[in-house]
C-alpha cells in the first residue's frame, strides 16, 4: 500500500508541473505575463502538452486504482471460495466420503488398522447375510410348519377349539364346528359363548374356568348333544401362556369315547350275565350233588334224576364255556379248522339229542325234517355242530313253556346248497333289532326279562358260517309270533369227496 | 302241628326243585313259584313264613317282588332270602330298605340254605315275642 501512496504523490507533482506550464502558456499567450519572450505557437503548444501529460498522468492513475481495485476484489473472492471449497472438503472427508479419504496414502500403522477395519467389516457384512439367510429359512420353515400344522389340526378327526383371553375363538377345526355347532370359518375372532347353542354353553364355561384356574391341563369327560345323538367326549383343556408365562388363552382338544363307552358298557354287561350264565348251571350241579352226598334222594329214581340234572347242567355250563372260547379262538386265529365232508342230516341228529333234555324241562316240543338225498357239506364237523347246538337252545330258551322248535333242513340244487332253519314260537324280535341281533354282545331289550344270555352264541353262529365256511345266515322273526334263524353253506363238491 | 311255609321262587326249574326237596325233608311245606308275579299271587293267598326268592327273573325281578311285598299290608312283614348270581346286585341300602333278611350267591349248599331259613325263622318268632 506504501508504493501506491508513492506513486500517488509523484503523479501530483507531475500534474502541478504540468498544469503550471499549461498556465504560465496562456498567460504569455494572453499577454499576462510580459516577461516572457515566446511566441504565440510555442506557447500554445505547451499549453496543451502540459494539460495532455496531465490527462495522460491522471488517466494511467485512474487505471491502477482500478487495476488495484480490481485485484483487491479477486483475490478477496479467492480467498472466500478457497475457505468455502475447504470447509466442503473437509465435510466430505469427515461425513461422506471417509474411504476416498483415506484412500491417499496413509502410513503403515494406520494402513494396517484401516486393513483390519475393513477385513472385520467385510466379515460382519458376511455375517450378517449370512444370519438374514438363516431368518429367511426359518422364517420359511416356520411358516411351513404353520401351515403343515394347521393341516394337521384341519384333518383331526378330534375337534380342537383356541380361544384367546376374552373367549374369543382363535382357531378351530371342521370338527369343532361340527361338534359345537358353529362355522369354524365365518366365526373365527367371533366369541365363542355367542356362537354355540345354549346346550354348549357348559363346555364355553369349562374353558373359562380353566383360564381362570391357570390349571395346565384338565382332563374330564363330557355329553353334547351332537347330530341328534348323545356322544360322550374325552376333553383336554389346557392354558396357553404367553413369554411372560401369562395365561393368554386356552386350547382345548374333544375325543369322542361313545364308541368306547359303548364297548365298555357292553362289556361290563357282558361280564355281568357271563357271570350269571356260567353260575345258573353251577349251581344246580354244587346243590344237587351236595344232595346225592348227603343222602337226600331217598330213592333210586330221585338219584337218577339227580344225575341227570347233574349231567344236563354240566352240558349246558360247557356249551357256555365252549362259545366263549371258540369266539376267542377264532378271532385270535388260534383255532384249528379241519373240514371234512360230512352229512348234515346227521349233525343235527346227533346235536338233537344234546338240546332234548333242555326241551323237555321247558316242556316244549321238538320236531325235525330233513332231506334224504346227498346232503353233505365240507366243513369243521364241530364248529358246525356248535352252530346247530346254539340255534336250537336259543329257540327253546325263548320259547315259552309248551311251544315248538321245529329244525328243518333242505337241498337246492340250482343254488348247490344245504339251508337249515330253525323256527320257534317264542317271543320274537322287535324289527329294531333285527339288523343287530348278530352283533357281539348284542342282547334285546324287550327280551332280557325272559332269558338269560352272553349276547355271543349268535355272534358265534354268524362268525362260524360266513367268515370260516363262506355260507350266510339269515333270520325272520315277528313279536308275539317266533322267530326263523338259519344258514346255508355250499354243498360238498364230488372232487372233495374223491379226494378224501 | 302245622308245618312252617316256604315260597321258592326262581325261573330255573332245577333250583326249585332241589331246594323244594331239601326243605320238605326238613320238614316245611314247600310253595313254588317260576315268576315274581306268580310268587306274590302265592303270598298273598298262602303267606309263607319265608319266601327264598331268586333275583335275576322274568317278567318281575326279586327285587320288585320283594317292592310289592313290602307295600301289600298282609305280606309286608314276612322274611325274604335272597339267591344271587353275581353277588354285587344289591346296593347295601337298597337290602336295608327292602329288610331282606339274607342274601346267598349262588352256587350255595343246600344245607346253608336250611340252615338259613331256619335262622330267619327263629329271628322272625324272637321279634314276634318281643
Amino acid at each position: 500500500m506504501k508504493s501506491v501512496r508513492s506513486l500517488y504523490g509523484v503523479c501530483a507533482v507531475l500534474t502541478a508541473c504540468c498544469l503550471l506550464t499549461a498556465v504560465i502558456a496562456a498567460l504569455q499567450f494572453f499577454e499576462v505575463a510580459e516577461g516572457l519572450s515566446l511566441n504565440g505557437w510555442t506557447l500554445i503548444s505547451l499549453f496543451f502538452l502540459g494539460l495532455l501529460i496531465t490527462g495522460i498522468i491522471w488517466l494511467g492513475l485512474d487505471w491502477f486504482s482500478l487495476n488495484i481495485a480490481v485485484s483487491s476484489f479477486i483475490q478477496r473472492f479467492q480467498q472466500d471460495t478457497n475457505e468455502h471449497s475447504t470447509n466442503i472438503q473437509q465435510t466430505l472427508v469427515s461425513e461422506k466420503n471417509l474411504f476416498n479419504a483415506l484412500k491417499a496414502p496413509l502410513s503403515k500403522e494406520l494402513n494396517e488398522i484401516l486393513n483390519k477395519y475393513l477385513f472385520q467389516e467385510q466379515k460382519t457384512k458376511e455375517v450378517l447375510k449370512k444370519q438374514i439367510e438363516n431368518l429367511r429359512l426359518k422364517l420359511t420353515l416356520a411358516e411351513n410348519q404353520k401351515t403343515n400344522i394347521q393341516a394337521i389340526i384341519f384333518s383331526l378327526r378330534d375337534a380342537v377349539i383356541v380361544i384367546d383371553e376374552y373367549d374369543k375363538l382363535l382357531m378351530a377345526n371342521e370338527t369343532a364346528g361340527r361338534v359345537l355347532g358353529f362355522d369354524y370359518k365365518k366365526d373365527r375372532h367371533k366369541n365363542l359363548e355367542k356362537v354355540v347353542s345354549d346346550d354348549k354353553k357348559p363346555f364355553v364355561e369349562m374353558l373359562r374356568n380353566s383360564r381362570q384356574s391357570k390349571v395346565e391341563h384338565k382332563k374330564s369327560e363330557i355329553q353334547l348333544h351332537v347330530g341328534g345323538q348323545n356322544r360322550c367326549y374325552d376333553c383336554i383343556i389346557s392354558c396357553v401362556r404367553d413369554n411372560q408365562g401369562n395365561v393368554c388363552g386356552v386350547a382345548s382338544v374333544l375325543h369322542d369315547i361313545s364308541r368306547e363307552k359303548e364297548i365298555s358298557r357292553q362289556k361290563s354287561g357282558f361280564v355281568g350275565h357271563v357271570s350269571h350264565e356260567l353260575k345258573t348251571p353251577l349251581a344246580s350241579i354244587t346243590a344237587y350233588a351236595e344232595m346225592l352226598m348227603d343222602d337226600e334222594a331217598k330213592d333210586e329214581n330221585m338219584q337218577k334224576e339227580f344225575c341227570s340234572v347233574i349231567h344236563n347242567q354240566a352240558q349246558r355250563l360247557n356249551r357256555l364255556i365252549e362259545n366263549i372260547l371258540n369266539i376267542s379262538r377264532i378271532e385270535s386265529g388260534l383255532i384249528k379248522i379241519e373240514k371234512i365232508p360230512v352229512s348234515l342230516t346227521i349233525l343235527i341228529e346227533e346235536q338233537l339229542g344234546m338240546i332234548r333234555g333242555y326241551a323237555e324241562e321247558k316242556n316244549i316240543k321238538i320236531t325235525a325234517q330233513q332231506p334224504i338225498i346227498f346232503d353233505r357239506v365240507y366243513v369243521d364237523k364241530d364248529m358246525i355242530s356248535q352252530v346247530i347246538v346254539n340255534l336250537l337252545s336259543n329257540a327253546v330258551k325263548y320259547t315259552p313253556s309248551g311251544g315248538e322248535v321245529r329244525i328243518e333242513s333242505e337241498v337246492d340244487e340250482n343254488e348247490e346248497i344245504v339251508r337249515v332253519t330253525v323256527s320257534d314260537t317264542g317271543a320274537g324280535i322287535p324289527q329294531k333289532d333285527i339288523e343287530h341281533i348278530f352283533d357281539k354282545f348284542y342282547r334285546v331289550e324287550e327280551n332280557k326279562d325272559k332269558a338269560g344270555g352272553t349276547g355271543l352264541g349268535l355272534n358265534l353262529v354268524k362268525t362260524i358260517i360266513e367268515s370260516v365256511h363262506g355260507g350266510r345266515v339269515f333270520v325272520y322273526s315277528e313279536v308275539g309270533i317266533g322267530s326263523t334263524f338259519g344258514f346255508e353253506l355250499p354243498l360238498c363238491k364230488t372232487s372233495v369227496l374223491e379226494s378224501v | 302241628m302245622t308245618k312252617p311255609k316256604v315260597l321258592v321262587v326262581d325261573d330255573e326249574i332245577h333250583i326249585i326243585h332241589v331246594v323244594g326237596i331239601k326243605l320238605k325233608n326238613n320238614g316245611f311245606e314247600v310253595f313254588t313259584a317260576e315268576n315274581g308275579q306268580q310268587a306274590f299271587e302265592i303270598a298273598c293267598q298262602e303267606k309263607p313264613d319265608v319266601i327264598v326268592t331268586d333275583l335275576q327273573m322274568p317278567l318281575v325281578t326279586g327285587l320288585e317282588l320283594v317292592e310289592k311285598i313290602r307295600n301289600n299290608a298282609e305280606t309286608e312283614n314276612i322274611p325274604v332270602i335272597m339267591l344271587t348270581a353275581r353277588g354285587f346286585e344289591i346296593e347295601k341300602g337298597q337290602e336295608e330298605r327292602l329288610r331282606i333278611s339274607r342274601c346267598l350267591s349262588k352256587p350255595f349248599s343246600p344245607k346253608e340254605l336250611l340252615k338259613s331259613v331256619e335262622d330267619v325263622m327263629l329271628q322272625k318268632a324272637s321279634a314276634e315275642r318281643d
